[in-house]
């Protein structure tokens, strides 16, 4: 190497140092060094003293390569631009080494949906839309329509696309290529032709010259170097100079600089042989930075206070959804924030663990990051070895970059959901089993981002209304989670994204977080289809303010119609449609534009929310967050203070987002309703079945209220007649395992049932915690469980089910005598109708009810519990019953039952000879009966069982 | 029935309730999510602080010296002199101990070493001393078995009522009565005054202990601001023995008896297992105590070599008497392994190559020492007087008469010097670099306040692994105690 690169480098690399050692020095000689380094050199040995004390600082940092080699700017014919002076090219330049042509054909970031033209086979969102890119797609946040071939007026050419959005576009694709394939350059000026004429701001249409702007080729520095000079290039697209565009990305690197005639190439930074000085060459692999460009907030300096502009479409990540990645702490932002200094989370826990865009949104074939999809390999191979080398991957990396499966737009599917998930890095289940019951079962109704974003701490675009115009030919538009206009003197608040079912790529369903942005606009019948049929298209921008403005004002006929306040001004409150006169008279004075059936549409966009990740305490965790009242799973979302025209949007379809919710309209106002129970998704605690509600209670109290006029009647009619004393024998009527089992019976279903209302109703019994609830719940279900079945064994093995079981012959007779008894007998104190006994101490009621109960309810109850509690393991079992929305309120329905059977079941208890011994029966084992029953000789004999000491059944009423 | 078989069936059925019970409670019992095991309470371990007995009825007085104070004193504290008298806040120096660069034992303190603020104490005694728990202390003879001269005072007045002057003794405006009638347990402000304003101002040595501690704000240090610690709720004390040394500076302490943060806190207590991964690399301070001096500025540099001459002065960048200096404030610290020991403690007399930087006091540990951990040092770089001729550091006379902040003359000072405390001076000085390293351990910040991820693992961050003996960042090249990665995926 020369001696001059040498130098050069060593000036580059070290320049801080010595820039910070020149501050140092001069510090020095102000206060008073000269006399100092005299003195020194008088009394030291040479060296001893002098130099500054400056610690060393330490090397600016940054990701650039240490291994990429020195490389020749080309330009587009292959020449050294040094000598050429033209324009650099990538394509030729990076192609010396690298496959330019592979990684353009493989890059979604250049295609940006040219390749979805002339395609049939493709969703589109809306009809005028050609595809679903930021080339071709319509967005209504911006509202320019790519004019297609054909167009009767032209709203966006191709040329002014690239103006507009220039920004965006990293070059190649629709900015090099014309939509059937051709390149740019070889289209003819043509003002008929969306791609080759531009529509000029006094609505005229120009021709366009490619030969004479040049095409913007994919530019690799603007990804791939570490200080693009992104605003330069944008301005060069915006100016229409294409062919410079990725020349003005270098503007910072001191390659080339900017002259009044364009840019000059400054020799100082290429070497002798025509080459880059090492130096100048900072490439890289692409850096959060680099990303942030075109997506959205990106802030590594972590000292120094991020601060970002509300809603800013520059950001559009941000502006769109409120995410920023950034590792710095939320409290030390330089953002005005509510509750700010609580907030001491980072902005994204993955930023703040140091991981980049490209950890995740890697290039798919880089053999770092590139992983076999589950299942692909063979049984026999765990891991197979034969994969891409290093140095083939740096000649042909693939930049169709991983990705996930958002919502904004359906493009680039091949790549869908290519990306690592969440879970694909981190073991949910381990982290979560120890303290979040039924794990599986909320890992897979729930996106990890559903609790792992709880809130959105940015504001982000929340409506844009369209159908008027605002003095400056921009629409009117509402953000969300701000109070007042920017971050720094308006209070930003935040807001809660709304969870929304969404289908992953692999078929599954979960609610993930959303924000919801809704558009209204006016759209026309285009005489431009096929066979001149009419298609409809959004009205342009310039219509739009032809109609509301009239040299830079509002029209006398709007500000007439608007002006609620004749002030002779319209503001944001007053410049809303909010009457079918202004719909009239902007229809009407759109149609005098020659607009056919000019009306106005709305639509929903979800933008899906991965970023802005938080964790442990941040993070949703409280069980009566979601199972409650007002459960964060169906919180809702405002959409808009204002439904221009009285028109609700429509959800865009073209996503993997199911709308199952509602709108909800309030004084104009509009709000969407998320319905988790039409997603399948049943919340204990939230979600109720009204009627089974409804039909429990009034069951359970018209138990209660029969039982109190029963009990009353008995009272006065016991009052009214002399006491009568039976003749009374005292049998030993319940052996002690019956009385053990039905006691713990007794208080498992009581606790069942409590526990069972406060996990039904967490709203009335807030101060139990909820999960601990569920765990008595469910221990206690189980020791239900345990003890009937073996109850169960033991009238099976000594044949006491007998008791139970309804003797067919005389049955009704019986059971209609003792009806009766119950409704006269009763209070005449006459006898029981049928003697309790050892061997039958069950009445033909009683034992109807209790096959009813024992074989009918509790094993309904035991059977519905346990799929509802096996949902997370076994969820096959619970979806072929219907799965949660009706296995939970079924078992709520049966639980009312349970209830009111309890209630019947205590009073009956008292209907034997003296009030209480019923319950001592049953507690000591002992009861005194009366002598004889009416029928007790008619009594069909009970099989003997004395020989088995003390059996008899168990309950009584 | 008979009654007897009656009580008996009553209490069956109190047995039957207690097992219906037990057979509720104890699967419940059973089958009760748990929580996690406590963790230590760090409270423990903080001392519960003795009733205050004001001694305002105690202490009559009259007192015409401070000798006097002592006496009474000890009158009820009889071993409290002799306690104080075996610590280095009386004595300045260590038992004999052996170094590896010396043939003889040697002391190793205050007494006779030198650092590179105002370089050393020896023939310095009149202000130097001002910092003594004694009295009198004006040269070389003075006598270290007389209790009378212990200040107990200075640690355990008000000292609202109480200053020490010149060697140490009380100035003149303190009426001993009223101070020792003040006495009570030292507060931050005893300790303050000497170690707040160390190398002769505030925050001039330290960096992280400064006179902001006397009101600290909870932003400032979680113990001492956020919960009102006193210096010897962590320092604690027996027998008037203060446990911690923050400069290990004498070979004589055991790293394991210094103060530290697992006294109170479990070393693993973080939620994240991977910032309980770095406890056995990287110490507490170094995460949770990002930066030092964050309210007043330290001294970071110290130029000697422009010390005498008529140029404006600023205390911050230039005075005559001490020559230029750099002062910094929030500054972040420097980062080296660190077991607890010095590797090295420059004594008077140690020869040094004078055309590199001397270190003072290294700190020992490297990457390959299990024990030693990343620890966050504030570094002070000086320029000070050595001889050119013997190759040593020069101590300098310059307090009081004769001194060099009198006569503004060095070869005079360093003469001066050659009388007093016997350093030869060939005659000839020039200015040498030297570097001091100070453990930066206060002005903790709770978790909200701790370095995060990124400050370390990121293309700015702090950390240069390099220098720290890394290939790279740990994070994506491995750490000391990572195995080698195996073909395992």
């Amino acid at each position: 190497m020369s001696a001059r690169p040498r130098f050069t480098h060593v000036i580059h690399a070290s320049a801080r140092v010595l820039l910070l050692a020149g501050v140092l020095m001069l510090l020095s000689v102000l206060a008073g060094a000269p006399a100092a380094v005299a003195q020194d050199a008088a009394a030291t040995p040479a060296g001893t003293s002098t130099g500054s004390f400056v610690p060393p600082a330490a090397e600016v940092q940054n990701d650039a390569s240490p291994l990429h080699p020195t490389f020749a700017l080309l330009d587009v014919d292959g020449a050294n631009v040094l000598e050429s002076g033209k324009p650099v090219s990538p394509m030729q330049s990076c192609g010396a080494c690298h496959d330019t042509s592979f990684i353009a054909q493989h890059s979604f970031h250049s295609d940006l949906g040219l390749s979805d033209f002339g395609r049939t086979d493709i969703e589109v969102a809306q009809p005028w839309d050609q595809s679903r890119g930021l080339f071709g797609r319509w967005d209504p946040l911006t509202n320019r329509t790519l004019s297609p071939e054909g167009a009767v007026q032209l709203d966006l050419s191709t040329a002014e696309w690239l103006m507009k959005f220039g920004a965006f576009v990293p070059g190649g694709g629709p900015a090099t290529t014309a939509r059937n394939g051709a390149a740019l350059t070889t289209l003819p000026p043509d003002a008929a032709n969306p791609e080759a004429s531009l529509l000029a701001a006094d609505g005229s249409v120009q021709a366009w010259d490619w030969q004479q702007s040049g095409v913007v080729e994919m530019d690799c520095f603007v990804c791939h170097l570490a200080q693009p000079d992104a605003a330069a290039r944008a301005a060069t697209m915006a100016a229409g100079d294409f062919a410079w565009a990725n020349t003005a990305s270098l503007s910072a690197t001191g390659i080339v600089s900017r002259t009044a005639e364009g840019f000059a190439w400054q020799p100082a930074a290429f070497g002798e042989d025509g080459k880059l000085l090492p130096a100048f060459v900072q490439i890289q692999d692409p850096t959060n930075e680099n990303c942030a460009a075109c997506h959205g907030v990106v802030h590594t300096d972590a000292k120094q206070p991020l601060v970002f502009n509300a809603c800013d479409l520059t950001q559009p990540q941000t502006a769109t959804t409120g995410q920023v990645v950034s590792p710095q702490l939320i409290s030390q932002s330089g953002i005005n924030m509510a509750d700010k200094a609580s907030l001491n989370r980072p902005w994204d826990v993955h930023a703040e663990r140091a991981l980049k865009c490209t950890d995740c949104h890697y290039a798919i074939n880089n053999p770092v990051h590139a992983q076999e999809a589950a299942g692909k390999q063979p049984d026999h191979l765990t891991y197979d070895p034969r994969r891409l080398e290093l140095g083939e991957y740096l000649q042909r990396p693939n930049h169709e970059l991983a990705r996930g499966a958002s919502a904004q737009f359906m493009i680039d599917e091949g790549q869908k959901g290519s990306m690592r998930r969440c879970e694909s890095c981190h073991a949910a289940q381990e982290t979560h089993s120890d303290w979040l019951p039924y794990t599986e079962r909320h890992i897979e109704v729930l996106a990890c981002e559903s609790c792992h974003i709880p809130s959105m701490n940015a504001p982000a675009i929340e409506s844009v209304d369209w159908t008027v115009v605002q003095a400056d030919g921009t629409p009117v538009t509402q953000c969300r989670g701000i109070e007042g206009s920017d971050t720094v003197n308006g209070l930003v608040t935040g807001y809660e994204p709304v969870l929304m079912q969404r289908t992953n790529v692999d078929g599954d369903t979960m609610l993930a977080p959303y924000n919801l942005i809704s558009a209204w606009y006016w759209v026309f019948d285009e005489a431009g289809g096929a066979d001149g049929a009419a298609v409809p298209a959004p009205v342009r921008q310039q219509d739009l303010a032809a109609v509301y403005l009239e040299n830079g004002s509002y029209a006398p006929a709007i500000l007439a119609a608007f002006d609620a306040n004749s002030d002779g001004a319209l503001d944001t409150q007053e410049l809303v449609i909010d009457s079918d006169a202004k719909v009239a008279l902007v229809t009407e004075r759109l149609e005098a534009l020659g607009l056919s059936n000019p009306r106005i549409e709305a639509q929903t966009q979800p933008y899906s929310i991965n970023h802005s990740v938080t964790r442990d305490e941040w993070v949703t965790r409280e069980c009566q967050a979601c199972h409650d009242n007002d459960s964060r799973v169906a919180a809702g979302l405002s959409l808009s203070n204002r439904t221009p025209g009285g028109v609700v949007p429509t959800f865009v379809a073209d996503n993997n987002v199911t709308p199952s919710g509602t709108f909800e309209s309030t004084n104009g106002a509009l709000r969407y309703q998320p319905a988790p129970e039409a997603d399948g998704i049943y919340i204990f605690g939230h979600n109720r079945v009204a009627w089974i509600d409804w039909f429990g209670a009034l069951l359970f109290a018209g138990t209660l209220l029969a039982v109190i006029v029963h009990g009353s009647l008995r009272f006065v009619a016991a009052m009214r007649r002399p006491r009568h004393a039976h003749k009374l024998k005292r049998v030993y009527m319940y052996q002690a395992y019956e009385r053990f089992w039905h006691w713990l019976q007794t208080i498992t279903i009581i606790i069942l049932l409590f526990t069972g209302l406060i996990i039904h109703r967490p709203d009335i019994f807030g101060i139990f915690s909820f999960p601990h609830v569920v765990t008595v719940h469910n221990v206690l279900a189980a020791i239900l469980v345990i003890n009937a079945s073996l109850s169960l064994f033991w009238h099976l093995a000594g044949g006491e089910i007998r008791q139970y079981i309804p003797r067919p012959y005389g049955f009704f007779d019986q059971a209609i005598e003792q009806t009766k008894y119950y409704i006269q007998g009763i209070f005449r104190d006459d006898p029981h109708p049928f003697a309790k006994s050892r061997d039958r101490h069950l009445n033909p009621l009683q034992q109807v009810t209790y096959f009813g109960i024992l074989n009918v309810l509790l094993p309904l109850q035991v059977i519905t519990g346990a799929l509802m509690w096996g949902v997370q393991r076994w969820p096959q079992f619970a979806n072929a019953l219907g799965g949660l929305p009706f296995l939970a309120p079924f078992h709520s329905l049966v639980a009312w039952t349970f209830a009111s059977f309890i209630v019947g079941h205590v009073y009956l208890t008292t209907t034997g000879e003296r009030p209480l011994s019923g319950i001592q029966a049953m507690v000591t084992g002992w009861e005194e009966v009366a002598a004889e029953g009416a029928h007790a000789a008619e009594a069909p004999a009970a099989p003997s069982v004395t020989a088995a000491p003390g059996l008899a059944s168990s309950t009584q009423a | 029935m008979d009654t007897k078989s009656g009580n008996k069936r009553r209490w069956l059925w109190m047995i039957g309730l207690v097992a219906i019970m037990a057979a509720i409670a104890v699967p419940l019992y059973l089958l009760w999510p748990r929580t996690a095991a406590a963790t230590m309470d760090p409270w423990q371990n903080v001392p519960t602080h003795a009733v205050h007995t004001s001694h305002a009825d105690i202490i009559k007085g009259p007192f015409e010296t401070p000798q006097q104070v002592t006496q009474a004193c000890l009158e009820c504290h009889e071993d409290a002199a002799s306690e104080v008298m075996h610590t280095t806040h009386w004595t300045w120096e260590s038992e004999a101990v052996s170094v590896p660069w010396r043939d003889d034992p040697v002391t190793i303190g205050k007494k006779n070493t030198i650092n590179n603020f105002c370089i050393g104490t020896q023939g310095n005694e009149r202000t130097c001393m001002s910092c003594h728990a004694g009295y009198g202390w004006s040269d070389a003879d003075f006598d270290f078995s007389n209790s009378s001269n212990v200040d107990c005072l200075v640690c355990h007045a008000d000292l609202a009522t109480y200053g020490k002057g010149d060697y140490g003794l009380p100035t003149e405006a303190v009426d001993l009565v009223e101070a020792a009638q003040s006495v009570r347990a030292p507060t931050r402000d005893n300790c303050g005054a000497c170690h707040f304003d160390g190398g002769g101002g505030n925050n001039v040595k330290h960096g992280d202990l400064d006179e902001s501690l006397y009101f600290p704000s909870g932003e400032l240090d979680v113990h001492m601001g956020a919960n009102n610690f006193l210096c010897t709720d962590c320092h604690q004390t027996e027998a008037h023995a203060i446990k911690g040394k923050l400069l290990a500076d004498n070979f004589t302490i055991d790293p394991a008896k210094q103060v530290a943060c697992t006294d109170c806190h479990a070393a693993d207590l973080h939620a994240d297992d991977r910032i309980n991964e770095h406890v056995d690399t990287v110490a507490c301070q170094t995460c949770h105590v990002p930066s030092m001096a964050l309210k007043n500025p330290t001294k970071t540099v110290w130029d000697w070599s422009t010390a005498g001459q008529d140029l404006p002065e600023d205390h911050y960048s230039y005075l005559k008497i001490k020559g230029n200096f750099v002062y910094e404030k929030d500054v972040t610290p420097s980062y080296e392994w660190f077991n607890g020991n010095l590797a090295y403690r420059y004594l008077l007399g140690d020869t040094i190559v004078p055309t590199e930087t001397t270190l003072l006091n290294p700190p020992a540990g490297s990457i390959e020492e299990p024990a030693a951990k990343i620890f966050p040092f504030k570094i002070h770089r000086a320029n000070q007087p050595y001889d050119v001729n013997y190759n040593y550091l020069l101590q300098p006379i310059t307090s009081g008469e004769g001194g060099f902040w009198t006569t503004f003359d060095w070869k005079s000072s360093f003469e001066l010097a050659q009388e007093r405390i016997g350093l030869p001076f060939s005659g000839e000085y020039g200015f040498a670099r030297t570097d001091m390293h100070w453990p930066v351990t206060h002005m903790v910040q709770p978790k909200e306040g701790a370095l995060q991820c990124d400050d370390c693992h990121s293309a700015g961050g702090r950390m240069d692994w390099e220098a720290l003996g890394y290939p790279g960042d740990p994070m994506e090249w491995g750490g000391r105690f990572d195995d080698q990665p195996t073909a395992s995926r």
